[in-house]
């Protein structure tokens, strides 16, 4: 297993799993796969996203709290 | 008066002392009578002498010139003559023939004008001019190190240029050099307090002040030898001398010009408090850009999931969909909808009989209906 994808990877590899099951190129037991590699992708992008607007609101409360 | 004669040795001709100068005086005094311009210096005036004494001074290269005048004389112009002062004297070259001196015999002396003043300036502004003396205007330091300021010891003035400079950046390093900017020794003075303060360290702009004053004030800041100094000096210069309606010449030979103190303060130094405005709108802005990048992606990521949501129920409708339609087309192509119409079909020994030369008279058949089928026999 390679190490895990950045964000941008796996918004695209979601982006693109959606785009092959819109299409209906997929075979039945390969588009329930992909469907839990989807949820799978976007667990760790949402994951991702909360992480860094906690960081975010968490900087900017200090800086507000260091203000004069 | 006695005559110019020469003793014989030989064959040499020898004067004396005496009938040396004598003879040049005479000479001399062939000359015409003539103007000349220049700075009084080192006037002296006793009610017991003859005569009245000065030396007249080339205020551009300090050449001298020694100058007599008849008391009396000097006494009915009723010029109020101070060291210093610029003048146009007439008169006519001579010797003091027991010292053998020479000087200049004044018959009158004229106060340089102020349309003589006008009319130097003029010059001068074309010479330097033409030389690129008024070429320069380098940038000024946004942060200087520290600032020079060559100024009077006029409090008010001095005051004005380092309260303006502090309030606007409290941070801001001064050095000052208080000298005369007023009088004959204000131009040497300015030009000595400039070279020292560019030598000083770290000093990155230097401000030349003056608060208002007089024409005749402001003279020492058109000076030839300080427009040169100020041109030649290693760091940029703010002229800031007098009142906005002033055009000393240093204004042009300067880096940059301010009509009032605050203007040199404001060129010099940043606004602190706006500077810092700036920067507490640039960590908003910085704030305000993370948040939007977040939003944006986490738009774009919910959109994508509500697909892939969809996606695997509209796989299986399409795959569905695909799968009626066939078994549609399959149920339309099987032989019962014909049946249901009541047609029948024969079978004889497992064969479908298509033709009546195909069964002889006797046979078993079995007949296929709708909704089942029988045997019978051909008769």
């Amino acid at each position: 297993m390679s190490a895990e994808p950045t964000f941008e990877e796996a918004q695209r590899e979601l982006e693109q799993i959606v785009e092959r099951l819109e299409r209906g190129e997929a075979e039945l037991d390969e588009a329930v796969q992909l469907w839990e590699r989807g949820e799978e992708l976007y667990k760790l992008c949402a994951g991702k996203l909360d992480a860094a607007q906690g960081k975010i609101e968490e900087l900017a409360r200090r800086v507000e709290s260091a203000r004069p | 008066m006695s005559k110019v004669e020469a003793s014989q040795y030989g064959d040499r001709k020898v004067y004396s002392v005496g009938s040396f100068n004598r003879g040049v005086a005479e000479w001399l005094q062939r000359l015409p009578t003539v103007w000349v311009e220049g700075e009084v210096t080192e006037l002296r005036r006793n009610p017991r002498w003859q005569s009245v004494f000065f030396t007249l001074k080339d205020p551009t290269d300090g050449a001298c010139l020694g100058v007599t005048m008849a008391r009396g004389r000097f006494d009915g112009l009723r010029v109020d003559l101070a060291d210093g002062e610029r003048v146009h004297v007439f008169g006519r070259p001579e010797l003091f023939e027991a010292r053998g001196d020479f000087r200049m015999r004044a018959l009158s002396i004229e106060r340089f004008g102020l349309g003589d003043h006008l009319a130097a300036l003029e010059r001068l502004k074309k010479k330097l001019g033409a030389e690129g003396v008024f070429d320069r205007s380098r940038a000024l330091p946004r942060f200087p190190r520290r600032i020079g300021i060559v100024t009077g010891n006029d409090a008010a003035a001095k005051q004005d240029i380092l309260s303006t400079i502090t309030a606007r950046f409290p941070a801001a390093r001064i050095v000052v050099a208080e000298t005369y900017v007023q009088g004959p020794f204000a131009a040497t003075a300015m030009i000595e307090a400039l070279r020292g303060i560019a030598a000083a360290p770290e000093v990155d702009v230097i401000v030349l002040s003056r608060g208002g004053g007089s024409f005749e004030d402001l003279l020492p800041f058109s000076d030839e030898r300080l427009l040169r100094a100020i041109a030649a000096c290693s760091v940029p210069v703010v002229s800031a001398v007098g009142h906005e309606q002033d055009t000393p010449l240093c204004d042009l030979a300067a880096d940059a010009r301010a009509s009032t103190p605050t203007a040199a303060a404001r060129l010099v130094v940043p606004d602190a408090t706006e500077l810092l405005e700036q920067l507490a709108r640039s960590r908003a802005g910085l704030g305000r850009g993370a948040r939007t990048l977040v939003d944006r992606r986490r738009e774009r990521l919910t959109h994508a999931h509500e697909r892939l949501r969809r996606a695997p129920a509209l796989a299986v409708e399409r795959k569905r969909a695909r799968l009626d339609q066939a078994a549609g087309r399959l149920r339309a192509l099987s032989p019962r909808a014909t049946l249901e119409r009541g047609y029948a079909i024969v079978r004889a020994q497992e064969e479908i009989v298509r033709s009546a030369d195909a069964v002889s008279t006797g046979e078993q058949i079995v007949v296929e209906v709708a909704d089942g089928r029988f045997g019978a026999r051909v008769e």
